[in-house]
């Protein structure tokens, strides 16, 4: 008797220690849900030239989870790269880290490689501010030359991906549209599942120089040209200067 | 003014003050590191630095992406990781300061007086090009140091030093092998005939060219140069593989870098990189220099400092890639030739500030292309070709008013 009396008190105790943690957790994915819908990203472009700054702003909502932890993913085309041992060396002096999906060859031509996927992690430090923004220096590869007159090719940033996540909800109380396979963190470890937000705001745009394909004749000529006079006069002198024993 | 210039280049203050300058650089070098966003290390440094890193954990130094040097800078360097990161930064000053001493020793075994080769050392010594380039982190000076090493021992007439030298310098880069043929036509037998020659047979005279070259000295100085080259290079394939090969030979040798640099050739490179005419110009590009080096090589072989000069100041100039860094190949064996020049002062100034007006000419249009975006390759490439025009002038020049001391030049009658 005093055995089923404390088996029904203990069953009692767990379902409601189970529906307090669900309730928790509802709060918590709650507050992520809402800071899914009222956190928005953007992306602008710094500087001039081959040399760019990508600044990413993310603001935050005021009433999200204490413990929220912040994911930026690029997506960024071919024509440009980021240079690892410039992050490396970044990184000691700021608060973010990036993951890149691939390894970087620094000198070949746009037209050579594929796009790149970089994911930026913030450190938020269990603070969540009102304004986050992340700088990462980019550099422009050289383009193939147009051969339809064009100086200057465009390259297009598409809005990265925000994805949040937060240790306690579960994310399958969340629309499963929102869920996506990321790296937990930049040491890339683990993969974990994180929320994307919904709020993307516009396409980032920059412009850079290509070399004229329709001149490649007269620049062959020309170059050729200019290179044989120069040899020939220098072979001219060598000739006539050549020293001789007696 | 000519009193403290006296002063000045007085042997001891000289070597003095050139150490001291390059210290307190490194020691400001640091403080900007540390302090600004611009930073003074050249990316190069870093490069050595994290190849050091990787033969300290055991690993290649070509895990470092961008490293295209011999894994023996990468050894050197591993006091960076054990020691000091300042350490290399030390080496290559300390090179850069033995380049000037051995540069003054070749100039007193030619003749010059200790005043007057102080000066002509002063004008590395003191040079901020050099000084800059040793400073931030570039390993130049071990070549040339090297170069200037064996310059001096075939001047003296060590010829195993010279051909150990010379067989390490060829190791580190590339370029010191086109040295090859004018020492071999130092080297070889010289003709003792008399008029008589020009009766022979051309197969018997042909034959009689190539014996020459058949002498013990020739011999000695090839087979020790060739097995100090092929250790080395057998003992980094043996640790490194096919990828030592590649990064620090083939890659120079097949490299198109397409973006801009000084070469005139860069604009016709860029625009014709994925073409079926690349290679066809690529030999074209390569023709010049190839005959150049080898009139060079036979009209100026007895004397060894300028023909080395000439020769390597033709390579960097008709070359399919050319950066600043290049130019101290051949920045350190000028000061072997001024001495025998007959250029007034005056004539001398205007032609270095030739020399820097056509490089000012072309880094405008780069900075504008690389910083601010605009499309300015014409400008860069017209550039190019007017820095080229320069350079020939200023080699011309050179030639035409260089006084050999212990050959008699004879002008050749056309």
């Amino acid at each position: 008797m005093y055995f089923l009396l404390f088996f029904t008190l203990a069953c009692l105790s767990t379902c409601y220690c189970r529906t307090e943690n669900d309730e928790k957790a509802e709060s918590m994915c709650g507050l992520l849900r809402q800071s899914l819908t009222s956190t928005s990203v953007s992306v602008e472009i710094d500087k001039k030239g081959f040399h760019r700054d990508v600044v990413t702003t993310v603001e935050f909502s005021p009433d999200g989870p204490s413990d929220l932890q912040a994911l930026v993913v690029h997506k960024w085309p071919r024509g440009i790269y980021v240079d690892p041992y410039q992050l490396a060396s970044l990184s000691e002096h700021t608060d973010w880290q990036v993951l890149l999906d691939s390894a970087i060859d620094l000198e070949v031509p746009a037209h050579k490689t594929v796009g790149l996927v970089a994911f930026v992690f913030p450190a938020l430090h269990g603070r969540i501010p009102r304004l986050l923004k992340v700088t990462v220096p980019v550099h422009g590869r050289y383009h193939e030359p147009s051969f339809d007159g064009k100086k200057f090719t465009s390259i297009d940033l598409d809005p990265p991906e925000l994805l949040l996540r937060t240790g306690k909800c579960q994310l399958s109380y969340l629309d499963p549209h929102t869920i996506v396979d990321a790296p937990c963190t930049a040491d890339n470890s683990s993969i974990c599942q994180w929320a994307r937000i919904q709020h993307k705001q516009g396409q980032a745009s920059f412009q850079l120089p290509v070399g004229d394909g329709l001149l490649v004749i007269p620049v062959c000529s020309a170059t050729l040209l200019v290179t044989l006079v120069c040899c020939v006069a220098l072979a001219k002198t060598v000739w006539k200067h050549q020293l001789f024993t007696h | 003014m000519e009193k403290l210039i006296s002063s000045l280049t007085e042997k001891r203050v000289l070597f003095t003050a050139s150490v001291a300058i390059r210290l307190a650089l490194v020691a400001y070098g640091d403080y900007q590191d540390r302090t600004m966003a611009v930073k003074y290390t050249d990316i190069d440094y870093h490069v050595f630095t994290d190849a050091a890193r990787f033969i300290t954990k055991g690993e290649s130094p070509y895990n470092r992406s961008t490293y295209r040097y011999t894994p023996l800078i990468a050894w050197l360097l591993t006091p960076n990781i054990y020691l000091n990161p300042m350490f290399g930064k030390l080496l290559f000053i300390i090179c850069d300061v033995l380049s000037g001493l051995l540069m003054y020793r070749i100039l007193c075994l030619r003749g010059l007086g200790s005043q007057a080769a102080c000066r002509m050392c002063s004008l590395w010594l003191l040079n901020p090009l050099p000084i800059g380039v040793s400073s931030r982190g570039n390993a130049e000076s071990i070549l040339a140091a090297l170069v200037l090493g064996t310059l001096l021992c075939m001047e003296g007439r060590r010829l195993v030093w010279a051909a150990m030298l010379y067989g390490l310098s060829v190791h580190m880069k590339i370029y010191p092998i086109t040295y090859a043929l004018p020492i071999c036509l130092t080297l070889r037998t010289p003709d003792t005939g008399a008029g008589e020659e020009k009766e022979r047979q051309t197969w018997r005279r042909l034959l009689g060219f190539i014996r020459s070259f058949l002498n013990q000295e020739l011999l000695l100085f090839a087979g020790v140069a060739a097995g100090v080259f092929c250790g080395l290079t057998s003992f980094f394939y043996h640790m490194y593989g096919w990828e030592f090969l590649h990064e620090t030979y083939l890659y120079h040798l097949t490299r198109r870098d397409i973006r801009h640099n000084f070469s005139p050739y860069f604009y016709m490179l860029y625009l014709t990189a994925d073409s079926s005419w690349s290679l066809g110009l690529g030999l074209a590009a390569f023709l010049p220099q190839l005959i150049l080096l080898l009139l060079v090589s036979w009209a100026f072989h007895l004397d060894l400092a300028l023909c080395c000069f000439l020769h390597t100041a033709i390579f960097v100039s008709f070359n399919k890639v050319c950066t600043s860094q290049y130019f101290l190949w051949y920045l350190c064996l000028l000061p072997l030739v001024i001495p025998r020049l007959s250029l007034s002062p005056k004539q001398g100034m205007g032609l270095l500030a030739l020399w820097f007006a056509g490089q000012g000419v072309w880094l405008g249009p780069a900075y504008f292309l690389e910083f601010e975006g605009y499309n300015t390759f014409l400008l860069i490439w017209l550039a190019g070709l007017l820095f080229l025009v320069i350079n020939c002038f200023i080699l011309i020049q050179i030639i035409a008013h260089y006084k050999p001391e212990q050959t008699a030049q004879r002008l050749k009658s056309d």
